[in-house]
């Protein structure tokens, strides 16, 4: 699996390569592993209460029969999370040993604060044999990598793709839209054709946005930065700004500043959405009730001038710097990102960012199950071979870029500015912000 | 001789009443340096620090405060929180007094509708709002779906730059207009009967009674209800975030979201510290300002 990643100077790829390479051979040399060898200590694990903590966290007991070490999970929603750990970070203390991180969007922040913990220099010493980094997501760890210290360990790929309602599509003449004009022709002639339903929904929410927004620009061309300015007023940039947020205004439900993945999970699976373009790992969500199980297409989202260049990321486990027992705390990483547990985790519908456990034919038989989790499984194909991990601009600052970004878009959907001055005024904030050391 | 003793005694007992004394609200001082002061006192360092986007820290004297003069987010911000505790607290006076006149009034009305009439405040606020998203959302909800059914056209809500800041406002009525209810409830309970027998005596109207007669006795209550209600407004936090994180655009982002995120969200906590320092300067300057106007209509 390859993914594009904007984040990762080459020299770090090279310095990865190395730690790749030495985490396999110490993996292949641990012939007897004890995995007793922490017995009795407690690893304190502070978890996003998301559905990828959720299905690792229902073999807790599996891990602490096997280890004898306590878990005790810490958790919380995602944004508070954060507060959390930057408390705990800020003031140095060990309170967390194990933390769940988005390296796409606070990789660069966290590992210029140094509140990472190497994990390649762990995972030399103690890898269990059967631990196969090699057939971890690369590109994944690429983009968990920082000045070449690997800072976490994927736990799952998950990626915006283009759901769509292939009983309308016929209904009014419709093909798959292979194209991002396509996508527009088909809202245009749905919004004729249908006038019941939303044509197309995607999100609006200021710093939600991002996310599907990326994927846009990276597909039609455009980046972030430029000769080390924000690039947002170039022609690829406006033309990104202006389709995403004309398909949203035009084609999209009223108040759709205000959707992130809840209400338009909620809006396609109830039937009043013809596409839906959201996260991969809303496939469950989407699929409750069954309604849209025989109805649903899946696809990565079509190409633009530059093709397919699909966001993909995923949430990574790192062990804090502060932690005063970082052995114990990669025990339970190894073990939370091994082979056998996302096994067991890809079968309740967490994408595994191993192409082992993406071939296994237990899950390969669980995928069989449902068209439309062959076809989920096959965009996710396509997002681990060309997705790009930059959602935001890859500075130390992403939160806050993605703020201007939100706001660009937004001043586009609520018509409040014309897109020369939306684009200006994002570009203007996002200049200091680059600036910033 | 017996005169001296007499003093010493006086003055050892009022020593050891001292001592007592002490001893007694000690822990009370020391519960209240802890919890109070020393949050308060650490704020007001970190606000005089700034923060890299990589946490290293460093002493900035003034610049957060000469930063927030300059800063455009600062004024809109404060702008929302002053729209929007107006609104609120003028609705949530008239309609908490219009409810505690209807209680008061009706006193055989069952105790299980007593109980609903109250029951929005004790809802989590973090609730009220997931349940006001889903009624109003566009498209979903069931306020555009009513509007629709008596032939008006449907609202964005909580999606239109316009119409935010009186939903939320609407939504904060709905919870907190009982809790305004009951403090004048028990207003009403404690006013004098004798003064209502002498305007039924002199022939007065209803109306003129509540013009003349309750309101006026009322006014220290409705001024602790208008505090109480202020302390909250003023740093209005979780419906916002729940509905709107401060959104469409920044049309909600009053000060206490806009200082969350920059804090929390940016990790500058020097400048979250002095945009939060300044929203408490703000609730306190209100307090003091209602206080002194309790002080004014008492009676």
């Amino acid at each position: 699996m390859r993914l594009k990643t904007h984040v990762v100077p080459p020299v770090a790829r090279v310095a990865l390569s190395m730690i790749a390479a030495s985490v396999a051979v110490s993996a292949a040399g641990a012939a007897e592993f004890d995995w007793t060898k922490f017995q009795g200590k407690t690893v304190t694990f502070l978890a996003n209460n998301n559905p990828v903590s959720q299905a690792l966290l229902a073999h807790k007991a599996d891990f602490e029969k096997l280890t004898g070490i306590t878990l005790k999970v810490d958790g919380y929603q995602e944004q508070q999370m954060r507060q959390r750990l930057v408390t705990v970070m800020n003031a140095h203390s060990d309170e967390v040993d194990v933390f769940m991180t988005l390296p796409s969007r606070e990789g660069q922040q966290f590992a210029a604060a140094g509140w990472y913990a190497d994990l390649a220099s762990m995972a030399k010493g103690e890898a269990a044999p059967d631990y196969d980094t090699a057939s971890l997501s690369q590109a994944l760890l690429k983009a968990g990598t920082f000045d070449g210290k690997l800072t976490s360990m994927p736990m799952n790929i998950e990626g915006p793709i283009l759901y769509y309602r292939t009983d309308i599509f016929k209904k009014c003449g419709l093909e798959q839209p292979a194209t991002i004009r396509d996508v527009e022709a088909a809202a245009k002639k749905l919004k004729a054709c249908d006038g019941g339903i939303t044509p197309f929904v995607s999100r609006g929410l200021k710093p939600a946005l991002p996310y599907t927004f990326s994927n846009m620009l990276h597909n039609i061309g455009g980046s972030y930065i430029a000769n080390g300015k924000s690039n947002l007023c170039s022609p690829k940039g406006k033309e990104a700004l202006e389709t995403y947020s004309r398909l949203l205004r035009d084609y999209g439900p009223p108040g759709v500043v205000n959707y992130s993945f809840y209400q338009i999970s909620a809006l396609y699976r109830s039937g009043r959405a013809a596409m839906a373009f959201e996260s991969s790992n809303e496939l469950r969500t989407v699929m409750e009730g069954g309604e849209r199980l025989k109805d649903t297409a899946l696809i990565a989202f079509p190409a633009g001038e530059a093709g397919q260049v699909p966001t993909a990321i995923g949430w990574g486990m790192a062990v804090s710097a502060y932690s005063k027992q970082p052995d114990a705390a990669w025990y339970f990483v190894q073990w939370a990102t091994s082979p056998a547990v996302q096994k067991m985790m890809a079968v309740q519908g967490i994408a595994p960012p191993r192409s082992s456990v993406a071939s296994d034919p237990e899950y390969r038989k669980w995928i069989d199950e449902e068209p439309v989790r062959q076809q989920w499984q096959a965009a996710l194909d396509v997002l681990a071979a060309k997705g790009s991990s930059e959602v935001g601009y890859p500075i130390v600052a992403n939160p806050e870029s993605r703020e201007f970004i939100g706001q660009a878009v937004q001043d586009l959907i609520l018509n409040q500015k014309p897109v020369d001055q939306a684009c200006a005024d994002a570009d203007k904030g996002l200049d200091a912000l680059i600036a910033q050391k | 001789m017996a005169g001296i003793a007499d003093t010493l005694t006086q003055g050892l007992g009022r020593d050891r009443q001292r001592l007592e004394l002490g001893a007694l609200s000690g822990p009370a001082v020391l519960f209240t340096v802890a919890m109070i002061a020393f949050p308060l006192l650490y704020t007001i360092w970190l606000s005089f620090q700034s923060f890299s986007s990589t946490g290293k820290q460093s002493f900035a004297g003034l610049a957060n405060y000469t930063k927030l003069v300059a800063d455009n987010e600062f004024w809109h911000g404060l702008w929302v929180t002053i729209a929007l505790y107006l609104l609120s607290l003028v609705l949530q006076l008239v309609f908490g007094v219009w409810l505690a006149l209807v209680l008061f009034h009706a006193r055989r009305l069952p105790g299980i509708v007593r109980s609903l009439f109250i029951s929005p405040f004790m809802m989590p606020p973090v609730v009220a709002g997931m349940m006001w998203l889903v009624i109003l959302d566009p498209s979903l909800g069931a306020a555009n779906y009513i509007l629709s059914a008596l032939g008006l056209p449907p609202s964005d809500w909580l999606a239109s730059p316009s119409w935010v800041i009186p939903t939320v406002a609407l939504i904060d009525t709905w919870q907190w207009t009982p809790y305004v209810a009951l403090i004048v409830l028990g207003g009403l309970q404690s006013l004098p009967p004798s003064v209502y027998e002498a305007a039924q005596i002199d022939g007065a109207s209803g109306f003129k009674t509540f013009q003349r007669i309750t309101l006026p006795l009322l006014l220290p209550t409705i001024v602790t209800a208008t505090i109480l209600r202020s302390v909250d407004l003023l740093r209005f936090f979780d419906i916002i975030y729940i509905t709107t994180q401060g959104g469409p655009g920044n049309a909600s982002n009053t000060l206490n979201i806009y200082g969350f995120r920059v804090g929390f969200e940016f990790f500058n906590i020097g400048y979250a510290s002095a945009l939060m320092l300044t929203l408490t300067a703000i609730v306190f300057g209100a307090v003091l300002a209602f206080n002194r106007l309790r002080g004014a209509v008492a009676w």
